[in-house]
């Protein structure tokens, strides 16, 4: 017994099974987390080595080549770069998406065992550090305070960051900017002097009287007692009577050459939220955890934590993704749910039956539903990629269970009952179902194999519209003849009865369509060459087109978030960093009325972790963190994007003159995924020689600036930077019997101060610095003033050993590919990426380059090349495929080829959707291109198919071609509708992270449109073109004259 | 004695069983998937991918009036479904073991 009659047979079991199914998917579904893209690993691993007291040119020769060299024969790696700078190695290694890093990371192991010993001597051991999406904060608090603001840090450590710690899936909560406490012997360096004290001997009595000794125990009686010996100070005054010294008879304290204040740590940072002074709270999550079930339960949790903070603290949201991830997802749940109700209309629109409406949009469940039993067993979350799989799937599902529900309807039509027409019906069209649907195959499929990070993106399309569409036409053989015998019965024809009288109309305007596309059809076959010629110049009109399309990577979406970054002159210290940083933050609130929270960190926090990892960490740095009101509150006042007021903030910043070098990139860059942000031209110029190089940079940088689009344009070498450098005189130091280290630690403790010993108090611990007091390290004289003590108690000022001079340090040396390199980058703004990286490339062609100076494109644009050419393959690919498939099926070399003439002119339906909607070419469209090759050839094998039916019944060709058209007009018309309709909600977009789907959306309404109606007029024309009606040689033979 | 020759659209299988059973039919021979075409009007039954609808076929040997009544209902049954297709021939026939 075949599946279908099976089915038919046994209906409960049938609908049992697919109940069970859709339960598991529901299942799944609950089960399911919501992410914004699927799983991406960053597959990039560094090495970093610290080698204290060499310099940048030292670390260069002595450390990064050699593990650039031995680092380069690790498997599937695609780029390394590495920047050395004054002290440290850092080589990052950029591997294939995809990759497998946990074995990249043993064989690097390996190099790295084998290489150390060739390392200096004095060199850290090469330590091997992971990059993880999961180093990307998902959420940042802010927390205001007025009178607790002094005690900011403990309270929020406490009562904040441990409870939040303890959140499943939360991996770190750190705070920044938080004021913290600190007690400060600030030395007169006269004062000691003359006493011949030295901030060291103070900072060791210090630390030797703050001591709990421990003395052992003694037996009294029957009774064991312990021996404490208490001298830690229990107040921070106490160490002002600390005795250090004893001079002529009278005890010198503390005091008499210091002042001990105990108060909080002079700031690197300084954050403004709204105006008012906090800090900033970052939290990172576990690898593998998910952002939005963290987010909620923090959200949930703040309130309660709240309680038991002091009212004078305000704590807010500066950014959560998970804000963004949710109303992405449900945006796009949405427009699904949409496209559900446009397919079921068009179904009604053309079938005019209840119950046949009921059965086909019965499949959309249970297929869709396939996809989330897939997503749930491979680990995959709902995203934006799976629910857009979903979307493109919608209108093509139905189509499988049309062709089966009419066939067996014109059964039930001639007079068979349901359950025996369901089954022959059903046995007459199901092997032409499977060929449709391995077409459709035949292009998804090949979409999991793409490399790249398109692969990572368009791995889940390929798999769920596969399956979906294969469980899709299971249900059309096994459910829809199953449903059909149960709820079908015959009627003649439609009495528009009730509300059936709606029908009517409609019914006639099918009719008169049908005629009126005969007669074109008839026009176009007797107008073959005039009809061919015509729709070849289309397609030549809209490959010009083309050329009007800009291009651009990944579109970008406005999730409402603006940051900044901005350098002012190395030597700027905190007060001018911050009151710079104050008037950008008053113009641009009184600018952009769009801003809801600005947050505003000037100088660098060590403890902030990831932002201190690859940012810039210098009293000189300002960054902003800018909310924007809700998208669609935003368009609701008519008030402006991300993009604008982007360049609004970069207009503003670029009439500082203090601002040396600034970055504005809307969308966050980074924060909300990789995707998020803005991409960049980026122009490598490689390089030996930094005074070359640095030329042909700022040369090139000049003339960037002056393309239209580019925003930003910025040099990645740091200009040199100015720094007092002490010498010292190695023979003059052994004179006196002393080391460039001791040396050097004098001055360090003096300036830097030292670390005498800790406070203790309610369980934490504070820092004891001694260090010379701020009027006596404010000028080159204080340094060259501070006196130095050999072995024999000798005191030397280090002008006599040393000269202090202001000096240029070399600037920090990045290489890729094992070459030094400047790389010359710049944002976009109002252009695609496409126009500004062929306007930069003109410039680089421009350029004078010396020998033995390269410049090559890279970044994005790079990235987008080679994947526009992984896709071109692909495309080839899948052709190729298809073609197969459609001859198999034909058994002809011949029809698959007519019906292929459809596929060009997708193509032109997508370049002028695209260029109407003025949308920039991106990945998305040219995958969509691609998918169209699936959905579009579908029509064509309806077109050709029944064509050839009714030539096999013998009507002569034009006729043949004629008839097929007029009977076949509604199922393309419907299946094609169903596909077009299911895509518009997604075309017209508006909600949140619209930006990313609406490029598919108008290149699947475009492409479709366009392709079905040239379809429907220059198939036949070219189907007659190609077949004749003379009697072909072989049936010539079998003819017996009579 | 008279054979009957039933040649009906596949669709038709069932009905015709049941009517068999009704009519206390015990004995025939039955072509699950016949090929053919009519002499006057309808489509081709040919399996193929022009003409997909197929026959069923039935020899069954029976009693003159039985005959009769079977070819009425046959009838009706034609009346009902014309569409489907379906001829019933008659011709004496003998017992051979």
């Amino acid at each position: 017994m075949k599946i279908y009659e099976s089915a038919v047979r046994k209906p409960v079991s049938t609908i049992l099974i697919f109940i069970g199914a859709i339960v598991l998917g529901v299942f799944s579904l609950n089960r399911l987390s919501i992410d914004l893209y699927p799983d991406i690993e960053l597959p990039m691993l560094s090495v970093i080595t610290s080698y204290a007291g060499a310099s940048a040119a030292d670390i260069e020769q002595n450390i990064t080549r050699r593990l650039e060299n031995s680092l380069n024969t690790v498997s599937n790696l695609k780029k390394i770069t590495s920047r050395s700078q004054d002290n440290m190695s850092v080589v990052i290694l950029q591997f294939e998406w995809g990759s497998n890093l946990d074995e990249a990371s043993n064989d690097i192991r390996d190099v790295l065992g084998r290489i150390e010993t060739y390392l200096p001597e004095n060199a850290d051991k090469p330590m091997l550090i992971k990059f993880s999406t999961s180093m990307m904060p998902i959420m940042y608090l802010y927390a205001t305070a007025n009178e607790s603001y002094n005690g900011l840090y403990k309270l929020l450590d406490e009562k904040l960051a441990n409870p939040l710690n303890r959140i499943n899936g939360v991996g770190a909560v750190s705070i920044s900017g938080a004021p913290k406490r600190e007690v400060q012997v600030n030395v007169n360096p006269q004062k000691i002097e003359a006493y011949n004290l030295t901030v060291e001997q103070i900072g060791q009595i210090i630390a030797q009287e703050n001591n709990n000794i421990p003395a052992g125990s003694m037996d009294i009686g029957s009774e064991r007692y312990a021996i404490r010996i208490e001298g830690e100070f229990s107040q921070s005054e106490h160490i002002r009577n600390v005795v250090v010294a004893n001079y002529g008879g009278r005890e010198i304290r503390v005091s008499d050459v210091a002042t001990v204040t105990d108060t909080i740590k002079k700031k690197t940072v300084e954050e403004k939220i709204n105006g008012r002074t906090g800090v900033r709270i970052i939290i990172q999550k576990q690898s593998g955890a998910n952002s939005v079930e963290i987010a909620n339960e923090i959200k949930r949790q703040l309130p309660e934590l709240m309680k038991t903070l002091p009212p004078d603290i305000q704590i807010g949201t500066l950014f959560d993704t998970s804000t963004y991830i949710t109303g992405s997802i449900n945006s796009l749940t949405e427009t699904v749910m949409y496209a559900f109700l446009f397919v079921v209309l068009v179904v009604l629109f053309f079938l005019g039956r209840w119950r046949a409406t009921i059965i086909i949009a019965l499949t959309i469940p249970v297929s869709l539903i396939a996809g989330f039993i897939y997503l749930m067993f491979t680990g995959g979350t709902v995203n934006i990629v799976s629910l857009s799989s979903l979307s493109i799937a919608i209108g093509m599902v139905v189509d499988d269970a049309i062709v089966v529900l009419e066939n067996i309807v014109k059964h039930i039509e001639r007079g068979a009952r349901p359950k025996d027409a369901a089954v022959y019906g059903t046995n007459e069209v199901w092997l032409a179902v499977i060929a449709t649907t391995l077409t459709v195959v035949a292009v998804f499929l090949p979409l999991t194999m793409v490399g790249g990070i398109a692969g990572i993106m368009f791995k889940q399309l390929g798999w769920i519209v596969s399956i979906v569409i294969v469980v899709s036409t299971v249900a059309a053989i096994t459910m829809t003849p199953m449903l059909t015998a149960q709820m079908l019965r015959f009627r003649a024809s439609h009495t528009y009865k009730g509300m059936g009288i709606i029908f009517k109309p409609i019914d006639k305007f099918l009719d008169h369509l049908d005629n009126f596309y005969a007669r074109m059809v008839s026009w176009t076959v007797t107008h073959r060459t005039m009809t061919i010629l015509g729709a070849f110049l289309i397609f030549l009109i809209s490959l010009f087109l083309l050329t009007k399309v800009p291009s651009e990577f990944f579109p970008q979406s406005d999730n409402g978030q603006v940051n900044a970054s901005l350098e002012l002159p190395v030597t700027a210290n905190l007060e001018q960093t911050t009151s710079i940083a104050h008037r950008l933050e008053r113009t641009f609130v009184e600018k952009c009325p769009e801003i809801k929270i600005i947050s505003v960190s000037s100088g660098a926090d060590d403890q902030a972790g990831f932002a201190a990892l690859f940012g810039n960490s210098g009293t000189n740095a300002i960054s902003f963190m800018i909310v924007l009101h809700d998208i669609k509150e935003r368009k609701a006042n008519h008030q402006r994007g991300m993009e604008e007021i982007g360049e609004v903030m970069r207009q503003e910043i670029a009439k500082l003159p203090e601002v040396v070098k600034f970055k504005v990139s809307p969308g966050g860059g980074g924060g909300a995924g990789m995707m998020g942000g803005s991409s960049t031209v980026d122009v490598n110029i490689f390089g030996y020689d930094f005074d070359q190089t640095t030329a042909i940079a700022n040369e090139l940088a000049a003339k960037m600036r002056t393309i239209k689009g580019a925003r930003d344009v910025s040099i990645s070498r740091e200009e040199m930077r100015m720094g007092l450098q002490i010498d010292f005189d190695r023979e003059k130091l052994a004179t006196f019997g002393i080391t460039t280290a001791t040396a050097a630690t004098f001055v360090r403790n003096r300036i830097n101060g030292m670390l005498a010993s800790l406070y203790r108090e309610d369980g934490e611990e504070y820092d004891i610095v001694v260090r010379y007091d701020e009027p006596y390290r404010e000028s080159i004289e204080d340094i060259q003033n501070i006196v130095l003590y050999n072995a024999q108690g000798r005191a030397i000022r280090l002008s006599e050993v040393a000269s202090v001079v202001e000096r240029f340090t070399p600037p920090k040396i990045e290489r890729e590919d094992r070459q030094r390199v400047v790389t010359v980058s710049t944002a976009l703004s109002g252009a695609a990426l496409g126009e500004v990286a062929a306007a930069a490339q003109k410039e680089i062609d421009k350029l004078v380059v010396p020998a033995g100076v390269d410049v090559a494109m890279s970044g994005s644009v790079k990235e987008q090349k080679e994947s526009f050419s992984d896709l071109f393959t692909l495309l080839i690919l899948i052709i190729i495929l298809v073609y197969i498939v459609m001859a198999t099926q034909f058994e002809s070399f011949k029809m698959p080829f007519i019906i292929m003439l459809s596929v060009p002119f997708a193509f032109t339906g997508v370049f002028l959707a695209l260029w109407v909607t003025n949308i920039p070419l991106s990945m998305i469209a040219l995958i969509v291109s691609i998918m169209l090759v699936g959905i579009v050839v579908k029509n064509g094998i309806v077109i050709v198919d029944f064509t050839n039916l009714q030539r096999e019944r013998g009507l002569p060709l034009n006729e043949a071609v004629i008839t097929a058209g007029k009977s076949r007009l509604r199922p393309v018309l419907m299946t094609s509708l169903t596909t077009i309709l299911g895509m518009i909600p997604l075309a017209i977009g508006g909600g949140e992270g619209s930006e990313i789907w609406r490029p598919m959306g108008i290149a699947i309404v475009g492409g479709l449109t366009f392709s079905t109606i040239l379809t429907l007029l220059v198939i036949p024309a070219v189907y007659s073109a190609f077949n004749s009606d003379k009697i072909s040689t072989e049936r010539a033979a079998n003819r017996i004259d009579v | 004695m008279k054979a009957v020759f039933i040649v009906y659209g596949q669709s038709l299988t069932q009905p015709i069983e049941n009517l068999l059973n009704k009519l206390e039919i015990r004995g025939f021979t039955r072509w699950e998937e016949t090929h053919g075409r009519g002499s006057v009007l309808g489509e081709p039954h040919y399996g193929t991918h022009a003409w997909p609808s197929k026959n069923g076929s039935i020899l069954t040997m029976i009693d003159e009036q039985k005959a009769e009544i079977l070819i009425n209902a046959l009838t009706r049954l034609n009346q009902k479904t014309e569409q489907q297709g379906l001829r019933a021939f008659v011709w004496d026939a003998a017992l051979g073991i």
